[in-house]
């Protein structure tokens, strides 16, 4: 079995969250957290270790297969591992960008955003379903170069481990190199907003310069007020259905939809549709710019 | 006890215990607008925005309605201690009853807003399509 640095951490996140309810609860704010969204966060988190216990084997087992297909093996050199940290973490930019832009995979990950809370429970909104969307062939080429599965499950794990304190509203700005490197609480915020000139925006997991190298970074504006969550509210905390309603949502469309349409509900961007009465993130953006007569 | 069931029964207890203390904290209250502009403020921050011309509020500050300039109708639903945006679709009846609109066939939306009820029935939803 892989070394898994999520499950050592769990304890460390328990700790955090308590210390982060009672420094909001005494700091005066008072909508820092919801005891009903903090259950569903925590329990969607607890589902998802048990879907990866179920799923995990799988992953790896693929892992294993593809790298018998490398042309060489790189094995367990110190400096492989720091290689394969970013390499790892440029495969989950792609991923996460992927997860944003296509509603396939999106319908797996949405449940990482649905709450309208932005603490560090929300963090532990974790996916049930990402086996059955694929999720793991952003890390197949990895595996091909010739990276140990276990390598490069550890570091998967350890950039899930990083990503963890970034969901808070506590921490404001930190040093100027730190924010230009590293992903950061503001950079996260700006990700789980969903104001017009936020959406679909730094998709980072542990460095940020993924988004600036590739033009989808926007830095957090202080004097917009964030509005959390995704842009079709849920509205409810009904834990089944904050984890399957994109996939119910896709199901029923493409039910529904023209023949020479149902696929694009599978592969085409969140909100598209093929008659027009939805926005997409782009169409929303476009909306606001021309509202304020800039485009 | 296999580790793997061990994690999972420490887990769900840090769960529960994390849930009770988020309750006896008071993260418990539901949401509520204390007056006009921070509804305003909040139909504002709709993905793609969202002006209001004409708002009412619920008599406790539980639920707002809105009509923007292109006649479009829009509600702030509470959800826990946030509020939900929500688009009243197109050529749904408003129906009144006293001081009470409720848009179409859903009762859980209804908002009682006093005696600027009758003016919100006079809205022609069809209007709502922008």
């Amino acid at each position: 079995m892989p070394f898994d640095p999520v499950a050592y951490a769990i304890p460390v996140f328990v700790a955090l969250i308590l210390g982060e309810l009672l420094w909001t609860r005494f700091a005066g704010d008072a909508h820092a957290y919801e005891w009903r969204d903090t259950g569903t966060s925590l329990a969607i988190g607890l589902g998802s270790t048990v879907a990866g216990a179920i799923t995990g084997g799988l992953t790896a087992a693929l892992l294993v297969w593809v790298h018998g297909f490398a042309p060489l093996s790189i094995g367990w050199a110190w400096w492989a591992w720091p290689l394969c940290f970013v390499l790892d973490d440029l495969a989950y930019y792609v991923f996460h960008r992927s997860a944003h832009r296509v509603r396939w995979f999106w319908a797996s990950h949405v449940n990482h955003h649905s709450s309208q809370h932005y603490n560090l429970s929300t963090a532990l909104r974790q996916s049930w379903t990402g086996f059955v969307a694929l999720s793991f062939i952003f890390r197949l080429p990895l595996a091909l170069i010739g990276f140990e599965p276990g390598m490069i499950l550890a570091c998967a794990g350890l950039n899930l481990v990083y990503q963890f304190w970034i969901h808070t509203e506590t921490v404001k700005r930190l040093p100027r190199w730190f924010e230009a490197v590293m992903n950061t609480p503001s950079h996260h915020r700006v990700h789980h907003a969903v104001n017009a000139r936020y959406l679909d925006r730094n998709y980072a997991g542990t460095f940020i310069v993924w988004d600036r190298l590739f033009g989808t970074f926007a830095p957090e504006d202080g004097e917009d007020r964030i509005r959390y969550g995704i842009v079709s509210q849920l509205g409810t905390f009904n834990l089944f259905y904050a984890v399957f309603h994109e996939w119910i949502g896709i199901a029923r469309d493409v039910w529904k939809a023209p023949w020479r349409h149902k696929l694009s509900y599978l592969w085409r961007e969140p909100g598209w549709s093929h008659d027009g009465s939805r926005e997409t993130s782009d169409m929303i953006r476009r909306r606001w710019l021309e509202s304020r007569g800039e485009q | 006890m296999p580790a793997a069931v061990l994690q999972f029964v420490g887990s769900l207890a840090a769960v529960v215990a994390i849930v009770t203390v988020a309750w006896l904290l008071g993260s418990r209250k539901s949401a509520n607008l204390s007056d006009e502009e921070e509804a305003r403020e909040l139909f504002r921050l709709a993905p793609g925005g969202f002006e209001p011309v004409e708002i009412a509020l619920d008599t406790e500050g539980a639920a707002a309605i809105a009509r923007d300039a292109d006649g479009r109708l829009a509600m702030l639903v509470p959800h826990g201690n946030q509020f939900v945006f929500r688009l009243v679709p197109p050529d749904t009846p408003i129906r009144v009853e006293g001081d009470s609109v409720t848009p179409g066939n859903r009762p859980f939306l209804r908002i009682t807003i006093g005696e600027s009820a009758r003016d919100w029935a006079n809205t022609d939803s069809g209007d709502n399509n922008g």
